[in-house]
This record gives C-alpha cells, sequence and structure tokens, in this order.
C-alpha cells in the first residue's frame, strides 16, 4: 500500500471542499472496497476523507412530497442497519433480500449505503496491475474479452470493458426505481435516478457512473410501490454464501388476482450496471401470473444478450433465473426459494 | 491399566485448546524478536523468459528499505538442496508466472510492501507452455519409476469381449491448499547458526532442506514449529520463502519476518494439477468386473517432475483380473505441483468411483450392491493379504445409518418443488504405514505427582497430535493427562516422521508408546524387585522414590507389515439438493464411515474427517483455479475468486468409525486419518447430483452453469 494522508470531517461541506482541493484525495467509507484496491495497487489516493462520522446514517420514512410514502436511506449508514430496519423490512423486503445475499455479514457491517453503489467491478484483470485493463489503466486494452470471462458481461458490453457491476443492493434498488441524492461541490443537491446513477461501459469504462468529482452522495430514497408483498432477489452464484452473482435477478410484482399490473425485473451479473429487463416487464404487463407467461417473458429479454467465449451458460441461467424470482414472487415474499 | 481408565479411545478435548482460542499459541509470525525487520517477495510477470534488467533504485531510497535482493546480488545457494519449486534467485531466468523475482527488506511491513511497487522489471520473453488443453496430446511417460505403466492381463483387450462397459474421461481442475495460516517465517540468526521459526509438517525435513540450500551443516539449522495453521501438504516440502527468509535476515544482519500474502499464496507453495482422467471399465451382465484401466494425463513444473497418483485407488479396490494403469505427463511454465490432501487418491477416487457409479446405472443395479460383487479378498495388485479392510462393513452399515433405502434408484425423480434430491455413495482408501520416529520420555517426581514431558520432533498441523500424544503417554506411563507437557515442533527434540501421508499419528504415537514402555522397563530393572501385575512407570517412580528418570527410543515400523497390504478403508454417502432452475447444490447431509484401525481420539479423528469431507465438497462444487494461457497467470486470484466451501455449503455432517483391532501395521493398531476423509468424496457427491439430476458430471467443479 501507499502511503496517504488520513482526514476525517463531521462536515458535508467540508468533505467536498477537501476532496475538491486534492485532485489525488479519495472518499472514504466502509472501505470494504477501496481498502483492498489500495493494497493490490489499484487505487492509489494519497489522501482518504473519512466519511463515517458524517450525520448521513439514518433510515426514515419519506411523509412528503411526491415519494411520500417511501423511504430514505442515508448514505454512510451500514448495510446491515439498512437491510433489517422495520420499514426496509415491512415496505421494501425486496432490498432487505438483496443486501443479505452479498458478501459475508462482517463486511455488510462494515459497508455502507453510499459505497456500496460505488463499489468496483470484481474483474480479475481489473485486479491484477500486471494486466492489461481499459477500466484501471485507460489504452491499455481489455485481457478479459479475449480471457477467462466467465463472470462477465452479456449485456451492453463494448470493445474496450465487458466487466460487470458487483452490486446485489443496487439491483434491487434498480428494481424499486430509487433516486440517489448527491450533494454537489457547489453545495448544491441533486437526485439521480438509480437507472441513470451507473453507466455502460461505452469508450470510458474508468467512470463507473455519473458522479462528478466532488459529488457526495448523502441518501437514497426509494418511492413508495406495491411489490411489498410480492417481490424475490434470487442469486445465483459459484457457491452458496460469500460469492459474486454469476446471474442475479430482482423481481416486484403487483397483483390484482392473477393479472400483473406492473412488474419489476432487474438484473445483476450481466452488465456495468444494474440491467432493467425492461422487455420482460413491458411482456408481463397486464398477463396472467403463469409460468408459461414468465418463461416467455424472459425470452423476451435475453434473446438479445451477446455472449464472450466462457459465459454462453449467461442466457439459459438469466432465464432460468428470471423464471425462478418471478415465480417465488407471485407465491409471495415471505416464501422459501 | 482398565479400558475405563485409559485416555486412548477417549474423545478428549485438545490440550491445546484454550492456547489456541486465547490467542496464545505462537505460529510462525508470532515469536517476537529484538529489531525485527519485514520481507516481502516480488514476483515475475512473465511465465517464461529472461529478466533483462531490474531496476531497485526507487525501491533502495524508499522510506525504511534496507535491502532489496535480487538475482544479481542474492547469495548462491544450493538449489538441489531440497527446496521445492526452485525460485531462489539464483538466476535471471523466469520459469512460471509468479515466480520469486526478489525482496524487499524494511523497517515495517507497510513500507517493505510499497517499495516493492516501485522495482521495474525488463523481461525477455520468450512462448510459455501454459495452455494444458494444448499440452496434453503431446504429454509423455513420466520420468520417475514408481510411475511407470502397472499391468495384470490384458485390460484393453478383455474390455472389448465385455457385456457393459464404461468408457469416460474425468477432469478436475488445480486447486490450491489455502491452509488458514498462509507461508510464514522468521528468521534469526546468532553468529553461524540461524533459528527459523516455520510452519513445517516435516521438521526434520525442513531442517535438512534449509540447512543444505544455505550451504550449512543441519545442526546450524533450527526449525520452530509447534503449531500450525494447517497445511494440507503445502507445508510438507518446503519452497523458497523459508530461504529467502534467512538470506534476508543474514544480509542486514537482524531478525527478519516474511509472511506470504494470500494472493501470493497462488504460485508459492505447489498446487494439485489438473488430471484427465481416463477410465475403461468392462464387466460381466452380472456386474463382475473383468477388465479396469485407468489412464491418467496431466502436468508438471518446466523444470522438475511431481505427479499425483490418480491410478493408486484403482490399483487396489476391486476385484478385477485385467487392469492397466497409466501416467502421461506434460511439462509447462506452473510452479511445481505437491503433495496435496489424498494426493492422487481424491481425484482418482472421483474418476473410479464416478465410473463404478455409471457402470451401476448401466447395469440397472445399485451402487452398493455393485461394489460389494468385488470385493477383493486380498490385495489385487500384489497378491498380499489385507492386515484388515472393512469396505463392506463401511458400506452396509454406512447405509442402514444414512438411509439409503430411501434413494430413487431412477435420477430426477425425487423432486420437492423446484429442488431436485438425490444420494450418492463412493469408497475411498489410503495407505497405512508407520515412519521412523524418535522420542524421549522424561519423569520427574513432584510432590505426590509424578510430571511426564515427552519430546519430539513431530508437527501439529492443527489435527490434535498434542493431544493424542499426551493421551499415549498418560496411557503409557499411568499418569493423568493433566501432568503430561508434550514438546513438539523442534528440529531440537528427537527426530521423527512428519504429519505426512497420514504417517503422523502411527509414526509419532507409537514412539511415544514405546518410550512409555521403556521407561516403565527401565524403571523396574531399577527397582531390582519382581511384580506379580506390571507396576506403571508412575507407581515405581513413586514407590521407588525415583525423583528424576529419563529415556529415548528410535521406533520403527513392524518387520512383518511389509508382507501385507495395509490401508485405511472408507464409504462416503452424500445427499444434495440440486435447484433445477438455478443448478445450485446444496449437500444437505454427508456421512464418511471408515474403518481406519485403532482411533485414539474420536473428537479429533471425527473434526479430521470432517474437515476433509468439506475440501472433497469444495472440490466437488467450486474450488478451481484458472489459468489464463495468454500470460500463464492465474484468473483466480484471490478468495473472492478461489471458491472454499462456506458454511451455508456444508449441510449436516457425520463421521462414523468402523471398530478395527489390526496390530499388523503397527503396535498400536493406528492407520491414520489425514488423507482418508478426503478420498470419495467428490465422487459420493456427483454421483448424487446424477441421481437428482440424471446429469452426469464428469468435470470438477459443479458450478451451477453444468447443471442448467
Amino acid at each position: 500500500m501507499r502511503p496517504f494522508k488520513y482526514t476525517s470531517t463531521n462536515s458535508t461541506s467540508d468533505a467536498t471542499n477537501l476532496l475538491v482541493k486534492n485532485p489525488n484525495a479519495h472518499f472514504l467509507a466502509g472501505g470494504t472496497n477501496l481498502i483492498d484496491l489500495m493494497k493490490e495497487d489499484v487505487e492509489r489516493p494519497d489522501e482518504l476523507i473519512d466519511l463515517t462520522r458524517l450525520d448521513l446514517t439514518s433510515v426514515s420514512a419519506i411523509t412528503t412530497g411526491l415519494n411520500n410514502g417511501g423511504v430514505t436511506i442515508g448514505a454512510v449508514g451500514k448495510n446491515t442497519d439498512a437491510a433489517n430496519h422495520q420499514l426496509i423490512r415491512q415496505n421494501f423486503p425486496l432490498l432487505t433480500k438483496a443486501i443479505l445475499a452479498g458478501a459475508s455479514a462482517q463486511i455488510r457491517n462494515m459497508a455502507t449505503n453510499g459505497g456500496n453503489l460505488l463499489q468496483r467491478t470484481r474483474c480479475s484483470y481489473f485486479y491484477d496491475t500486471a494486466m492489461p485493463c481499459n477500466k484501471r489503466s485507460p489504452g491499455t486494452g481489455c485481457a478479459a474479452k479475449e480471457g477467462i470471462n466467465r463472470m462477465h458481461a452479456i449485456f451492453g458490453w463494448s470493445e474496450d470493458c465487458v466487466a460487470v457491476y458487483p452490486s446485489d443492493m443496487a439491483i434491487a434498488l434498480s428494481a424499486l426505481d430509487a433516486n440517489v441524492k448527491v450533494m454537489q461541490a457547489d453545495g448544491k443537491i441533486r437526485s439521480i435516478p438509480i437507472q441513470d446513477f451507473h453507466r455502460l461501459p461505452g469508450n470510458h469504462p474508468e467512470k463507473d457512473n455519473n458522479l462528478n468529482r466532488g459529488d457526495l452522495i448523502t441518501s437514497i430514497e426509494i418511492p413508495k410501490n406495491k411489490f411489498a408483498a410480492h417481490s424475490a432477489y434470487v442469486k445465483v452464484r459459484d457457491r452458496n454464501s460469500y460469492a459474486f452473482a454469476l446471474v442475479s435477478v430482482a423481481a416486484g410484482l403487483e397483483l390484482d388476482g392473477n393479472k400483473i399490473v406492473s412488474a419489476h425485473i432487474s438484473m445483476g451479473g450481466v452488465a456495468h450496471k444494474p440491467w432493467r429487463a425492461l422487455k420482460s416487464e413491458a411482456f408481463l404487463k397486464g398477463k396472467a401470473a403463469t409460468t408459461a407467461n414468465f418463461k416467455a417473458a424472459a425470452e423476451a429479454e435475453m434473446v438479445d444478450a451477446k455472449t464472450l467465449s466462457h459465459n454462453k451458460f449467461k442466457v439459459d441461467l438469466g432465464k432460468n433465473t428470471i423464471v425462478s424470482a418471478l415465480e417465488i414472487a407471485l407465491r409471495g415474499t415471505d416464501s422459501k426459494a | 491399566m482398565e479400558e475405563k481408565n485409559k485416555s486412548i479411545g477417549k474423545a478428549v478435548n485438545r490440550i491445546d485448546g484454550i492456547l489456541k482460542i486465547t490467542g496464545k499459541a505462537t505460529y510462525a509470525t508470532d515469536y517476537p524478536a529484538k529489531n525485527m525487520a519485514f520481507a516481502v517477495i516480488f514476483k515475475s510477470t512473465i511465465a517464461a523468459g529472461t529478466i533483462t534488467n531490474i531496476d531497485t533504485t526507487l525501491a533502495e531510497k524508499a522510506k525504511g528499505v534496507l535491502t532489496v535482493i535480487t538475482h544479481k546480488n542474492a547469495p548462491k545457494l544450493n538449489e538441489k538442496g531440497g527446496i521445492r519449486g526452485g525460485a531462489l534467485l539464483q538466476s535471471p531466468e523466469i520459469l512460471f508466472y509468479g515466480q520469486n523475482i526478489g525482496v524487499v527488506v524494511a523497517e515495517t511491513f507497510e513500507q517493505a510492501t510499497h517499495a516493492a511497487h516501485l522495482i521495474k522489471v525488463d523481461y525477455q520473453k520468450k512462448e510459455g507452455k501454459t495452455d494444458f488443453e494444448k499440452l496434453a496430446p503431446s504429454a509423455a511417460t513420466p520420468k520417475g519409476k514408481e510411475l511407470a505403466d502397472l499391468v495384470r492381463g490384458d485390460a484393453k483387450g478383455t474390455l472389448n469381449t465385455a457385456a457393459i462397459k464404461v468408457e469416460e474421461i474425468y477432469e478436475t481442475p488445480i486447486e490450491h491448499h489455502h491452509p488458514m495460516e498462509p507461508h510464514s517465517t522468521i528468521a534469526v540468526w546468532e553468529d553461524d547458526k540461524v533459528i527459523l521459526y516455520n510452519g513445517s509438517q516435516i521438521i526434520n525435513g525442513a531442517q535438512t532442506a534449509a540447512a543444505e540450500t544455505l550451504n550449512l551443516k543441519p545442526e546450524q539449522v533450527r526449525i520452530v514449529s509447534p503449531f500450525i495453521g494447517g497445511g494440507f501438504g503445502s507445508k510438507g516440502g518446503q519452497w523458497a520463502n523459508l530461504i529467502l527468509t534467512a538470506v534476508a535476515a543474514k544480509a542486514i544482519s537482524r531478525p527478519v519476518k516474511l509472511a506470504l500474502t494470500r494472493q501470493q499464496m497462488f504460485n508459492s507453495v505447489g498446487l494439485r494439477q489438473q488430471n484427465i482422467q481416463k477410465i475403461s471399465l468392462g464387466a460381466t451382465k452380472e456386474g463382475k468386473l473383468i477388465s479396469l484401466a485407468h489412464e491418467t494425463t496431466t502436468q508438471t513444473a518446466i523444470d522438475n517432475e511431481f505427479l499425483e497418483p490418480c491410478g493408486d485407488c484403482s490399483k487396489i479396490m476391486y476385484e478385477v483380473p485385467n487392469s492397466l494403469i497409466s501416467y502421461k505427463v506434460a511439462p509447462m511454465n506452473i510452479i511445481l505441483p505437491t503433495y496435496t490432501r489424498g494426493p492422487g487418491k481424491s481425484t482418482g477416487s472421483f474418476a473410479l468411483e464416478s465410473a463404478m457409479d455409471e457402470l451401476a446405472h448401466k447395469l440397472k443395479m445399485d451402487p452398493i450392491e455393485l461394489r460389494l460383487k468385488n470385493e477383493p479378498q486380498k490385495d489385487p495388485s500384489n497378491g498380499k493379504p489385507w492386515s484388515s479392510r472393512k469396505t463392506v462393513e463401511c458400506l452396509k452399515e454406512g447405509a442402514k445409518a444414512f438411509g439409503w433405502e430411501k434413494r430413487k434408484p431412477t435420477p430426477g425423480t425425487n423432486k420437492i418443488g423446484d429442488d431436485l434430491i438425490g444420494y450418492g455413495v463412493a469408497c475411498g482408501t489410503y495407505p497405512a504405514r508407520q515412519r521412523d520416529s524418535s522420542a524421549i520420555v522424561k519423569l520427574t517426581k513432584s510432590g505426590a505427582n509424578v510430571l511426564a514431558t515427552v519430546e519430539i520432533a513431530a508437527s501439529d498441523l492443527g489435527t490434535g497430535t498434542n493431544t493424542i500424544l499426551a493421551q499415549t503417554a498418560a496411557d503409557g506411563l499411568g499418569i493423568s493427562l493433566e501432568y503430561i507437557t508434550v514438546k513438539l515442533g523442534d528440529s531440537n527434540l528427537p527426530p521423527a516422521a512428519g504429519s505426512v501421508g497420514s504417517v503422523g499419528a502411527a509414526s509419532f504415537a507409537n514412539a511415544v508408546n514405546d518410550a512409555c514402555t521403556k521407561i516403565t522397563d527401565e524403571l523396574l530393572v531399577k527397582s531390582g524387585k519382581q511384580f506379580f501385575v506390571r507396576p506403571t512407570a508412575y507407581q515405581l517412580m513413586v514407590s521407588e522414590n525415583i525423583s528424576e528418570f529419563q529415556t529415548r527410543v528410535d521406533a520403527k515400523a513392524p518387520k512383518e507389515a511389509d508382507q501385507y497390504s495395509a490401508h485405511s478403508f472408507n464409504a462416503n454417502f452424500a445427499e444434495v439438493r440440486v435447484n433445477a432452475l438455478t443448478g445450485m447444490v446444496k449437500v444437505t447431509r454427508f456421512l464418511a464411515v471408515t474403518g481406519a484401525g485403532k482411533i485414539l481420539n474420536p473428537k479429533t479423528a471425527r473434526s479430521q474427517i470432517i474437515g476433509g469431507n468439506i475440501w472433497g465438497i469444495g472440490m466437488a462444487l467450486s474450488e478451481e483455479s484458472v489459468i489464463d494461457p495468454r500470460w500463464g497467470n492465474f484468473a483466480t486470484r484471490s478468495f473472492g475468486d478461489y471458491h472454499v466451501p462456506s458454511n451455508l455449503d456444508v449441510g449436516k455432517l457425520d463421521a462414523m468409525f468402523i471398530n478395527e483391532d489390526d496390530k499388523i501395521p503397527n503396535k498400536m493398531g493406528v492407520k491414520g486419518i489425514g488423507e482418508v476423509g478426503i478420498v470419495g468424496v467428490a465422487a459420493a457427491i456427483a454421483n448424487a447430483i446424477f441421481n437428482a439430476t440424471g446429469k452426469r458430471i464428469r468435470k470438477l467443479p459443479t458450478t451451477p452453469d453444468k447443471l442448467i
């Protein structure tokens, strides 16, 4: 690890000012990803600005405005606390399930909600500084595209990058149409819809998201919805815990009897961002909640997949995982997988 | 002594358990040393070629750096001194990706790590041999004589005449040992002598290899290793990191600590090689085997040969008149493979026992019945009688305990919701041997008590060796456990075998037992009295009022052991649930039934067996190290990519032992259990997956993509 300066503050404006002042400074929250990256010499900040003393840890109900009935989640609150908060468990159990499907209990106890959104890819070539990687060192090439790419993208990848985004929590937030609230360097607040928060790699895979330098995530807001009774998070992985998704699916169904009023489906492990399965959703809208329709919906989304040499299985696995998540959601949120 | 007063055979808690859970047990890096410096190894980023330039200027100037050692300034070492895997900084030549190319020594670990990032290396690259799939077809006969073709009868010819045939290829990936304690060393020089605190499965082996490599006499090197945080074979032989710590300490005339990082473990301390095994079974319609061929193609390092003997189980498991065991090996630019838990047997049994399951399915026969039909009465490979073999009991009692009758013979017919349920069985075996070991027993009278100290350069991998030796001494001396001190893990103690190849318990416990017998004999002589009932050493120390007494033995295996074939045998039973949509597998129940001679301590023995089972679950489902052939590096380079089982992957485990009284392999009747616990496990799970889904997995690990 390279030497760095450590700074801590309890003021959001101080935090952003400090960051803007030093182009090599980096925010530090839970550190569960950043510190690993520093140990591997991937991230090389010379100053860390610790955000964990900011008063941005609470989870509370939104009682006014557009998102009335929703919930706001503090950016430096811990993943564990968000997952177990009564408001989340009751109204947005999909988020609880997704958070608890990620990492390990120890990591979730350290990791923050805002930090979770900013996790970097776990592509092993990104971590290995001896390898080419456009995300780590723009212009050096993508080692994964013709390499060991079993874990990699099937949607939205570019010639420059085939990495996938690793968060589970964000997949649920995507299905829940969350908004990310950001304080800019100039002190102004803006709200970024989760679908626009992360980017596809394009020609700039080094940019994971649409934050500008000096932006500080202050909270995540989830608007009210009717998915609580029928939602599911299915994560398919190489072992039953503590592994990143081969494919994961967050699904929420709003039902009127057996008719699907609305379906929200988002996929993890398949793209550089949470992949909202809009074609599946469109297919399901207004139809009966049947296995046949679930299969057809899955088919509609996966038909556009573009596989790499080692991840062809993700097409069938993606279909099956969508079907599995929808079946569980239909049976009811509390039913067993 | 009356049986009920004996300690051996009782589920005694580990005598060092409190030390371990309170952090007081001293592992290699836990020794304090004054003025300690820290060393960090840096490694090659090519698989084959030559270093043309290595620029250490920036690193040498970095804060805290004391020295940088590369091939340019490293002392001349003896590369044939017994250190495995080379990489001793003796030349600019690169033979594998991640080869050690230098060591930075600094005041702190962080400073050394940082400085290592500042080193610039230029290479002249050569085309490396890094793609096993491409190299396998041209693999050649191994040089090692013990792996020459073993031919009985005409396996290929009779296969053609067989009514039922199975001819399939089974593949297993590279695996890594990854003990919880990464390989680490503290080196402290005193004049021309060096103490090496270093986890070592073979204390005297580590001492000899270190001495010879450093051009020292064995008495100039002391290995201290009272506790080891696991090894699984990777701390059997010693690797360059041990020597480089000593070299670094010598260079700066200060104690030096060097611990490999988890990431470095992938390219530093050996691996279990990738195997392609072809099994050809021929049987009569009644299920009698007439032909068995087990042909293994594997890989080794470019400059040194090591093969795990995948055909070993096939040599002895079944009665078959025609048999062929053969090996082919492809040298590659990879680190030297090495002994890895159940070497050859865990991977070989996956192939053989999967093929037996396939044969049973073709015969429409219960796989247990098929095995019982082909049970050999003597060792088919050499005609020797078994010292004991309890495969039949393992299968029958295991089936009863596991509820085998609930297995549905037709695959894919046992379903609950989206989950498919399956049962599988597979057998395993591992040789039982006693190796030369010496021990000293010292008795001291202390008031009404007699204190005993047992000294032996044995090693305890964390398996409970300390405890079983204390139990052995307690019974051998008539002294209760709390008055026994076991000193092991130090090359200053009487030389002993290693904790390798399941020889530890038999070798160490027999040496201690012999020492107890001898000291009792000597005390009897000293007393000059005759007794109707032989008194214990304790009674003699007290009755003769002797304040101190000691003796030493050099224990050897019984000569007649050679005339028998002595092995542990097991039967493994697995129940799996496979999600039909996602392909995720959970091993919900696993039972290992083992006939392994005298079980010295059922508690530590059970832990050994279920530990082996858990690694077997990893082998079956998730563990795989993948090389990117373009560079020869591991694309799986952390615990985020290399998936050892998590708690959720492990269902209910159970271990049963079949009672065996077999004094042929050694006087105490100990066969050893370290290795056999993993043998047959992967096959039992793969067979259960077939029973659940109808899908036959012939390439491990069974990740979800293989089942959808």
